[in-house]
């Protein structure tokens, strides 16, 4: 490692970059153990269904099994979830999506384990079942949890204004209806863990997760276990995305450690169960209206919000509750009523996805600019730019922006872009049987988890008794670089060589509760706790040194890498001799911060329990280059720019990664991904049917940092993790707009749909003319 | 455990096949092992044939071209004779799966596995390639037209393997011409996909025009009456839409997670207005 | 089965079922976890290894498969400590994030520079396209291989 500091707004390399370059890095699957057992679990295979009984002698018998455990023998609720609490464990009376567990098979070795499985009988007696939100929400259909008629997990509404009647009112109103589907995460380590029982009784968990601190208290409550019965270890995860927010392996393996000796027990499902039974994005229908004067100033919304979260809550009130928030785009609009219902179906389970609800509502409303700017023959950035929401306005949720809100300065960096500028001689230029065109999308996401759950995180810094520096991260690193935030942060107020920096990952027992690795928090709740966590360490650094160097003031001494000097005399004491004088309890310096809320006293919303509404935004204008074949139907980006406003950035690189990679993940779920169903059945069971973009899929995509500085975080900085996704799809469908003609409102626009579109849209033409 | 043969020579692989008639014959694992992973088959033995070497490589005969069974596709692709001679089987191979995958599979093994979407398919057959199979009884060859008798099913019969492929090198033909729709535009299965080989005369006419689509029925599909029809036909917007519609009647595909019936017959006509329309 | 093969520079003679997969071989007989797997199916390039300098999927193979043939995994990449060009600009480039694609794109990486010295970036998109990344939308990879290609071509990185 490089003898320099770790400054904020440099590139520095990513702390975690050389072991994982090296494969020295362990994940949470790259630990075995020795005397190693394997664990698995039985799926239901059924989307809806009775269970009559699940026999396990005969997998019992075979040699080399060491338990297979049924819903009889799961201690505590036997029921997981974060908010609503509606998920089996292990399935005792009913299953309700095909990925339910119904046995829990513990074996020497992975072949055993298998032949175990098969022999596992779970006798189902099939049920209707619920497919997609019309068949949950028809009079009389099938109910998947008896206790919830109607199959709606939450109905809500967001109003403002008097959204009816300014529609009527309104010189213009557009209408259409969006579709999404469901996608996956598609993570490369697929969920995974091992566990164990200490000879006091105690399980440790070593797990892929993003919540090591709600594990403890969501595994807790379904098995029956103290929390401080179960210390919870969280190595760097191979992604996540949302998907290991909430638990996946985390139940089994606790419930398969209890039942194993003192043995390590391990779990790792396979990228066929990951598609199975993993959590998924809600697939959504939006059904929009939208009025505007006739200059363009957008008057009022109407939108109703189906979001299906499958066999069970997870986080879907959520997921629904930051869709309808964001349903209105970053725009200002005096009147909306938006109404939503999130849905049980007998589909995978459907919960946290970055772009977490967002993405599915971006698709719509800006489409409807798109489709406003059309009828109005207005320019679409134009339009959007005379509607973007500037700091002191009210969002469409009826939320005032206090903070830092940077959409139109986004939008004008596209404008001032060449690649904006010089967009016509670019789709003039198209080959034969190929169209192009250009589209835009204003996009923004909410930072945090909202009202009704303080957003907090306890950082934790030491002076080593070596005289580094250590601190101890409350909250994962799924890949997103938060970690390497903590390092540079640490390295900037400490003034320390990336050498004598060192981050300890997440650890129930040795790091503090700091909330899940999800909304777009991470570096801002743990990094502005961390800020005030060493700048004590720092003042207690130079304050013990003053005692050291018999100095009468602590104006004359200066923390430098490895020494703390006294500038007058140039003496010094070193860092390792400093931290020989301090009591382990003097070198630890812990600090909790909490997010920030809105603080408007709305009178709206009210159905939501937790996650509305939100202060924080970022922003982000994108610009997508399109080119289409008429005779396939095939799309190609070919050129990509994302302006966004993350505040101010610390590092370059690392903010660079996070546009990107989302920008990525957004043309997957632009163009090809989508978990294809058939009455609960997956039909794109592994990576060969079910498609997430290559390196020739995605094209270079150029990344402007529109730095307005957000007083509230640390440096000034807001999160982007999330951001980037939720624009491609929308301007890849605008730029298609403009390419053919074509009036995309179901994603993934794949070959075949915009080739039927075009076809649609040729004839149309043709018939009118006729 | 099971065993893997890893036999080098026909003397050692015959004694295996005639005394393991359920053993699975594999040489690159780019489909049987996959398959394997999810239960299916699980056969008590397995024979790889990635050290055959009398069954690899590239050899010239006379106006022909031999390509071993056990070639891998990177081989292929690294072939002077075949990059230069055989454009179309090289244009072909270049899309399969991805560099490991070319690296692992083998042109035997795409043959063998005898799906509709095998990309090296539709070259051979445009070329009327011959297969050339052995067994401890002997050799026979056959055209691949015939070889291949359905979706993953041919006329291998017990003991016996696919040793090597004869292609006849094209002589006259202007245009070579792979093309291929997937859902991405690499690690991709084709949803469809259409070899062509044509031969123009001076005055913009086909004087041949061979043809076929992969993906698009049940075998790789070639239609007599779409190339009868080019025979010697001008190539105009009208010849053209009649041709685009002779194939869509030729072909039979289905409907499948990656595209429809529909969306692959119109396709399978597209990709023949694209070809005959850049002549023009 | 007896199993003779060079594995990173070293002869080794392991007894391993035949019919073992190499990914699991690698991973849990030799404790070689830098290898990864992501989808068991060939199509993510996560269990990438090098077979006698070239690229395959390691969940595809099985242990007899190795008889006689020199293995790299990317514990082999770094010698004495010293990061192979490649792995220098994964770092440097911002290539790495979650990291579990990052074994299986360095060795596909380093075999395509080594059979195409000047890829540039198309045919290094095409070079890796066998490795699926989730995080990096693949930019900063090419930036890293081609910043690698250059250096390796013994020119200074532009």
């Amino acid at each position: 490692m490089k003898s320099d500091i770790p400054e904020i707004g440099r590139s520095v390399p990513r702390a975690d970059a050389a072991a994982k370059v090296t494969g020295a890095e362990r994940y949470a699957a790259d630990y075995y153990g020795e005397d190693l057992l394997w664990a698995a679990v039985k799926r239901a295979e059924v989307p809806h269904g009775r269970i009559r009984s699940v026999e396990t002698a005969e997998a019992k018998a075979l040699p080399g099994v060491v338990d297979v455990l049924t819903a009889a023998d799961v201690p505590g609720t036997n029921r997981q979830g974060i908010v609503h609490k509606d998920q089996p464990v292990l399935c005792g009376d009913k299953v309700r999506h095909c990925g339910d567990a119904v046995a829990l098979v513990i074996a020497e070795d992975r072949e055993t384990l298998r032949r175990a499985l098969s022999l596992v009988r779970a006798d189902i007696e099939p049920l209707p079942g619920v497919f997609g939100v019309d068949a949950a929400l028809a009079p009389g259909a099938a109910l998947v949890h008896e206790e919830n008629p109607g199959n709606v997990l939450l109905k809500a509404v967001i109003r403002k204004g008097e959204a009816a009647e300014n529609l009527t009112a309104s010189d213009v109103v557009v209408e259409e209806t969006f579709e999404v589907p469901v996608v996956s995460h598609a993570f490369l380590e697929t969920e995974n863990g091992i566990a164990w029982q200490e000879s006091d009784g105690r399980i440790v968990l070593v797990v892929s997760t993003q919540a090591p601190f709600r594990d403890r208290w969501e595994v807790g409550s379904a098995l029956g276990i103290p929390m401080d019965r179960m210390r919870i270890i969280a190595p760097y995860l191979g992604g996540a995305f949302g998907g290991k927010d909430g638990a996946t392996v985390q139940c089994f393996l606790a419930l398969a450690a209890r039942r194993a000796g003192g043995r390590p027990v391990k779990m790792w499902w396979d990228r066929r169960e990951s598609l199975l039974a993993g959590y998924k994005r809600h697939a959504a229908r939006m059904v929009y209206r939208l009025g505007a004067k006739s200059d363009g100033t957008l008057q009022a919304l109407h939108c109703r919000l189906y979001y299906d979260t499958g066999a069970y809550a997870h986080l879907g009130g959520e997921v629904l509750a930051l869709g309808m928030e964001h349903a209105g785009g970053p725009y200002r609009i005096p009147h909306t009523l938006i109404e939503g219902w999130c849905v049980y179906t007998n589909s995978p389970v459907a919960g946290a996805m970055r772009g977490f609800g967002v993405i599915q509502v971006s698709f719509a409303f800006e489409r409807m600019m798109d489709i406003l700017a059309e009828r109005l023959r207005r320019d679409p950035l134009e339009l959007r730019l005379q509607n973007a929401l500037r700091r002191g306005d009210r969002n469409c949720a009826g939320v005032t922006l206090t903070t830092s809100t940077g959409i139109a300065s986004c939008l004008e960096t596209v404008r001032r872009h060449p690649l904006w500028r010089d967009r016509d001689a670019w789709t003039a230029a198209a080959a034969p049987f190929k169209r192009r065109g250009v589209g835009v999308a204003a996009v923004f996401n909410a930072m945090g988890y909202g009202r009704g759950l303080p957003d907090s995180a306890i950082a934790k810094v030491e002076l080593t008794e070596q005289g580094g520096i250590r601190v101890y991260c409350g909250v994962t690193d799924m890949g997103q670089g938060n970690a390497t935030a903590f390092f540079q942060i640490a390295g900037q107020i400490l003034c320390q060589e990336s050498g004598a920096i060192e981050l300890v990952q997440p650890d129930t027992d040795r790091t503090l509760p700091s909330g899940s690795a999800s909304a777009s928090r991470t570096t801002y709740t743990y990094g502005n706790a961390l800020i005030r966590a060493c700048e004590e360490l720092r003042r207690r650094l130079i304050g013990r040194a003053a005692l050291v160097l018999l100095a009468d003031t602590t104006d004359d001494l200066e923390l430098l890498p490895g020494r703390v000097k006294h500038l007058r005399t140039g003496r010094e004491v070193p860092l390792p001799g400093l931290a020989a004088m301090m009591s382990a309890e003097d070198r630890v310096c812990i600090s909790q911060f909490i997010m920030p809320v809105a603080r408007d006293g709305l009178d709206t919303g009210r159905e939501f329990v937790i996650g509305f509404p939100h202060l924080l935004f970022s922003y982000a204008a994108h610009l997508a280059y399109v080119e289409a074949d008429e005779l396939t139907g095939a799309v190609e980006v070919k050129q990509y720019l994302a302006a966004t406003d993350g505040g101010r950035v610390l590092n370059p690189q690392a903010y660079e990664q996070q546009i990107q990679g989302a920008v990525a993940q957004g043309i997957g779920y632009a163009l090809c991904e989508e978990v294809q169903l058939r009455e609960g059945r997956i039909l794109t069971p592994d990576f060969a049917t079910y498609v997430i973009p290559t390196a020739m899929d995605v094209p270079e995509i150029a990344s402007l940092a529109v730095e307005t500085c957000e007083d509230s975080g640390p440096y000034g900085m807001k999160g982007v993790g999330e951001v980037g996704i939720n624009g491609p799809l929308p301007a890849v469908a605008n730029a298609l707009a403009g390419a053919c003609g074509v009036r995309m409102t179901s994603a993934p626009i794949t070959a075949e749909r915009l080739l039927a579109a075009m076809r649609t849209a040729h004839s149309a033409r043709k018939g009118g003319s006729s | 455990m099971r065993e893997v043969h890893l036999p080098r020579t026909p003397e050692e692989l015959w004694p295996i096949l005639d005394g393991e008639p359920e053993v699975a014959v594999y040489a690159g694992g780019t489909d049987l092992i996959v398959r394997m992973g999810t239960g299916r088959p699980d056969p008590p033995s397995l024979v790889c044939l990635e050290r055959m070497e009398s069954w690899r490589g590239v050899r010239d005969e006379s106006g022909a071209l031999w390509l071993g069974a056990c070639t891998t596709f990177s081989e292929l692709l690294r072939s002077g004779d075949v990059c230069g001679r055989l454009p179309l089987l090289a244009a072909a191979v270049a899309t399969l799966g991805s560099p490991q995958v070319r690296n692992m599979g083998t042109l035997g093994g795409n043959l063998c596995t005898a799906s509709p979407a095998g990309d090296s398919l539709p070259p051979l057959y445009v070329m009327d390639a011959a297969v050339e199979l052995q067994s401890s009884r002997g050799t026979r060859r056959m055209p691949i037209r015939e070889f291949i008798t359905g979706p993953g099913r041919t006329q291998l019969q017990r003991g016996e393997v696919l040793t090597g492929v004869r292609v006849g090198i094209p002589q006259g033909f202007q245009v070579h011409r792979f093309e291929k729709v997937g859902q991405r535009k690499a690690l991709a299965c084709a949803i469809a996909s259409m070899a062509a080989l044509l031969k123009l005369s001076g005055d913009g006419a086909v004087s041949e025009g061979r043809i076929a689509w992969g993906s698009v029925g049940p075998t790789v599909v070639v239609s007599a009456e779409v190339e009868g029809f080019l025979r010697g036909r001008k190539v105009t917007p009208a010849t053209v839409e009649e041709a685009a519609a002779l194939a869509e009647r030729a072909v039979a595909p289905i409907d499948d997670v990656r595209g429809s019936a529909a969306y692959r017959r119109q396709v399978a006509g597209n990709l023949l207005r694209k070809l005959l329309y850049e002549t023009l | 089965m007896t199993i003779r093969f060079v594995l990173n520079g070293n002869a080794v003679q392991i007894e391993a079922p035949a019919d073992r997969r190499v990914v699991d071989l690698l991973r849990e007989d030799l404790g070689l976890t830098g290898t990864k797997e992501g989808c068991g199916g060939g199509e993510c390039g996560a269990c990438t290894i090098l077979i006698d300098g070239e690229s395959r999927l390691s969940c595809l193979m099985l242990a007899a498969q190795l008889e006689g043939r020199a293995v790299t995994t990317i514990e082999g990449m770094t010698r004495d400590g010293v990061l192979h060009p490649v792995q220098e600009a994964f770092v440097r480039c911002g290539a790495v994030q979650c990291g579990f694609c990052t074994p299986g794109m360095i060795l596909s990486a380093s075999a395509l520079l080594k059979q195409r010295p000047d890829a540039g970036r198309l045919e290094i998109r095409a070079g890796l396209s066998g490795n699926l990344c989730r995080c990096t939308g693949y930019a900063k990879i090419v930036d890293a291989v081609e910043e690698a290609a250059a250096e390796l071509r013994g020119k200074k990185p532009e």
